[in-house]
């Protein structure tokens, strides 16, 4: 009778496994991921071309006095995923390939700061003028700025980081 | 099997939730297990309270006016695609993650690149074996919010010592993205090819660089010692850039920059243009115009003017460099004029195949100069070349940091000499 609730057990535990990951993938692939930057960045809307120019390191300024500080998330966060897909279209591989050799040529003095979760996302966003980041809209926190992508906000229709 | 299993399936997903409901209660933990959990209570317990402590102090010591606003942007509470502040599931950051992401002056990186070569060709008189290629130490500082330092040391090997360069020793001011100016010694910016890669082999797709921009050859000048002028120019989806530069041009071996100082009283002047179309995203076009005096021997003076264009799509499927550069010299004295010219296409496309990891590539390249050209000869020995090859080759990334290649090459060097073919192969990394 044990050795036959072995199995079954087995069976039970892959069901919910599967269950719970097919939740979790649903309410992850649901929501859209939010540019936010630091409150006293002077933008509020941009198109999907200058975000790429900010996120490639050709624009490092967003006026005189502010310079562009870039926070991404670690690899394997879903929104790293989305801004490589999205905006770089590169792979994990190219992605640091471009960030050596464009500090190689002298182009960029820093790579972008590496953020560990949406909590450091937002608090770094806050605290660092000029700080760009790119976090699921649903943990999005009071005190940064998110920022219109050809004129939508995220959960709007054709609205393009998802 | 599957067939059997799938319907087993199927019913444990159903009734794993009413299983578990009529699941009886588990009995109670042991004492071992019971102090545990207590001890977890407590250290949860202590950890909210220092996260609560470290949150309240990053507040205090943030701008009033930065922490509650969100300025002119769109509010998450009028846009409604804000959702409520939501618990903190995630790792918080803190303070001191806050003090460590603030950029800090001087803030020194050093990156290294390495690689590790083999030849063998039928060229008469040639050895096969392997060699050590260029040990690059690449060092880069932000000075200040504006201010940035890098520079590059290359160690080459030489059959009794080693030969250390300064490749390029650079301090800029970055005034906007529209004018960022710089002091010291750069990689000329005469086309693609010589200020995207470098020394370090491992940027590059192919195990050497092309004839045009080869280290230690004089079609063009590689390395340029003075000021420049960079950035963007205002130009909407076209992308415009520039870069404007006066220096000491060519030494007395053409070979060399002017590190210790100009050969003569004129300065070289170089001026590039390029353009990003927002819209093909991945394409770069650019031209480039370089002017000098050279003065190989005293006495001896020659106008140069070097026209280059290119084209470059960098999106790896397919990864596409095209360059093209005429050398044009007048000889001061007789007025005569030579043109050599030269170029190079490379195609290269990076597989879809086991992670990308596989980029087969070919490249044809170009060099054809006059009969008698002075300046190539002043040493009595010709220092550009007649040349027609191709490569063809493959690149392998072991893993983000390192990657094999293996090519074969097959050229002609020179009027009426036959033909050349070999095989390279290169293991080229950087840490």
């Amino acid at each position: 009778m044990r050795v036959g609730s072995k199995p079954a057990c087995g069976v039970l535990l892959l069901g919910w496994i599967c269950l719970g990951g097919a939740l979790m993938a649903a309410q992850s692939h649901d929501a859209d991921v939010a540019i936010v930057v630091h409150p006293d960045t002077p933008v509020n809307n941009l198109t999907l071309a200058e975000v790429r120019k900010v996120l490639l390191g050709e624009r490092q300024y967003w006026n005189a006095n502010i310079p562009v500080v870039l926070l991404i998330r670690a690899p394997v966060a879903r929104e790293r995923n989305v801004v490589l897909k999205t905006i770089y279209q590169m792979s994990e591989s190219q992605f640091k390939q471009y960030w050596i050799a464009k500090i190689f040529r002298a182009e960029s003095a820093t790579a972008p700061k590496v953020v560990y979760s949406n909590d450091m996302a937002n608090e770094l966003t806050t605290a660092i003028p000029g700080a760009i980041a790119f976090i699921d809209v649903r943990e999005v926190r009071p005190g940064t700025k998110v920022i219109r992508v050809d004129g939508r906000l995220p959960g709007e229709a054709g609205y393009p980081l998802r | 099997m599957l067939s059997r299993s799938l319907p087993l399936l199927l019913v444990s997903l159903v009734t794993s939730p009413l299983l578990a409901q009529s699941t009886p209660q588990s009995p109670e933990p042991e004492p071992s297990i019971q102090n545990l959990l207590s001890r977890m209570e407590q250290l949860e317990k202590r950890i909210a309270e220092l996260e609560d402590h470290e949150r309240k102090q990053a507040t205090t010591t943030l701008p009033a006016d930065s922490s509650s606003q969100t300025g002119a942007g769109i509010k998450l509470a009028d846009s409604g695609a804000g959702p409520a502040p939501a618990p903190h599931s995630e790792h918080m950051g803190s303070a001191t993650e806050e003090r460590e992401a603030q950029i800090h002056y001087p803030s020194l990186q050093i990156r290294g690149f390495g690689d590790v070569d083999f030849s063998a060709t039928d060229q008469k008189g040639s050895v096969s074996g392997f060699d050590l290629g260029q040990f690059v130490l690449h060092f880069a500082s932000p000075l200040s919010q504006k201010v940035s330092s890098f520079a590059e040391l290359s160690f080459t090997a030489q059959p009794n010592t080693y030969e250390v360069n300064v490749e390029r020793t650079i301090i800029r001011y970055d005034y906007n993205d529209y004018f960022k100016m710089s002091f010291g010694k750069y990689h000329t910016p005469i086309g693609y090819w010589n200020t995207a890669f470098h020394h370090g082999a491992w940027l590059q797709t192919t195990v050497a660089r092309p004839q045009i921009v080869k280290f230690g050859g004089t079609f063009i000048p590689v390395h340029f010692v003075g000021l420049q002028a960079e950035g963007n120019i205002p130009s909407g989806g076209l992308g415009l850039g520039y870069n404007l530069g006066l220096g000491n041009g060519r030494n007395s071996k053409f070979s060399r920059a002017g590190d210790s100082g100009d050969v003569n009283d004129n300065r070289a002047w170089v001026a590039n243009l390029f353009a990003r179309p927002t819209r093909l995203y991945g394409l770069e076009v650019g031209g480039s115009y370089y002017r000098d005096k050279l003065t190989p021997n005293p006495g001896t003076n020659f106008d140069e003017w070097i026209a280059s264009a290119y084209v470059v799509w960098s999106k790896q499927r397919p990864e596409l460099l095209a360059e093209y550069a005429n050398v044009h010299h007048r000889d001061l004295q007789t007025s005569q004029t030579f043109n050599t010219t030269g170029y190079y296409v490379q195609l290269a496309y990076r597989l879809p195949w086991q992670e990308d990891k596989w980029k087969p590539y070919y490249r044809f390249e170009y060099i054809h100069r006059p009969g008698v050209e002075p300046v190539w000869d002043i040493t009595g020995t010709a220092s550009v070349v007649d040349l027609v090859g191709s490569l063809v080759g493959v690149r392998y990334d072991i893993t983000n940091y390192a990657a094999f290649k293996g090519e074969y090459r097959n050229f002609r060097q020179g009027v009426g000499e036959p033909r050349v073919g070999g095989a390279f192969f290169q293991t080229a990394f950087t840490f």
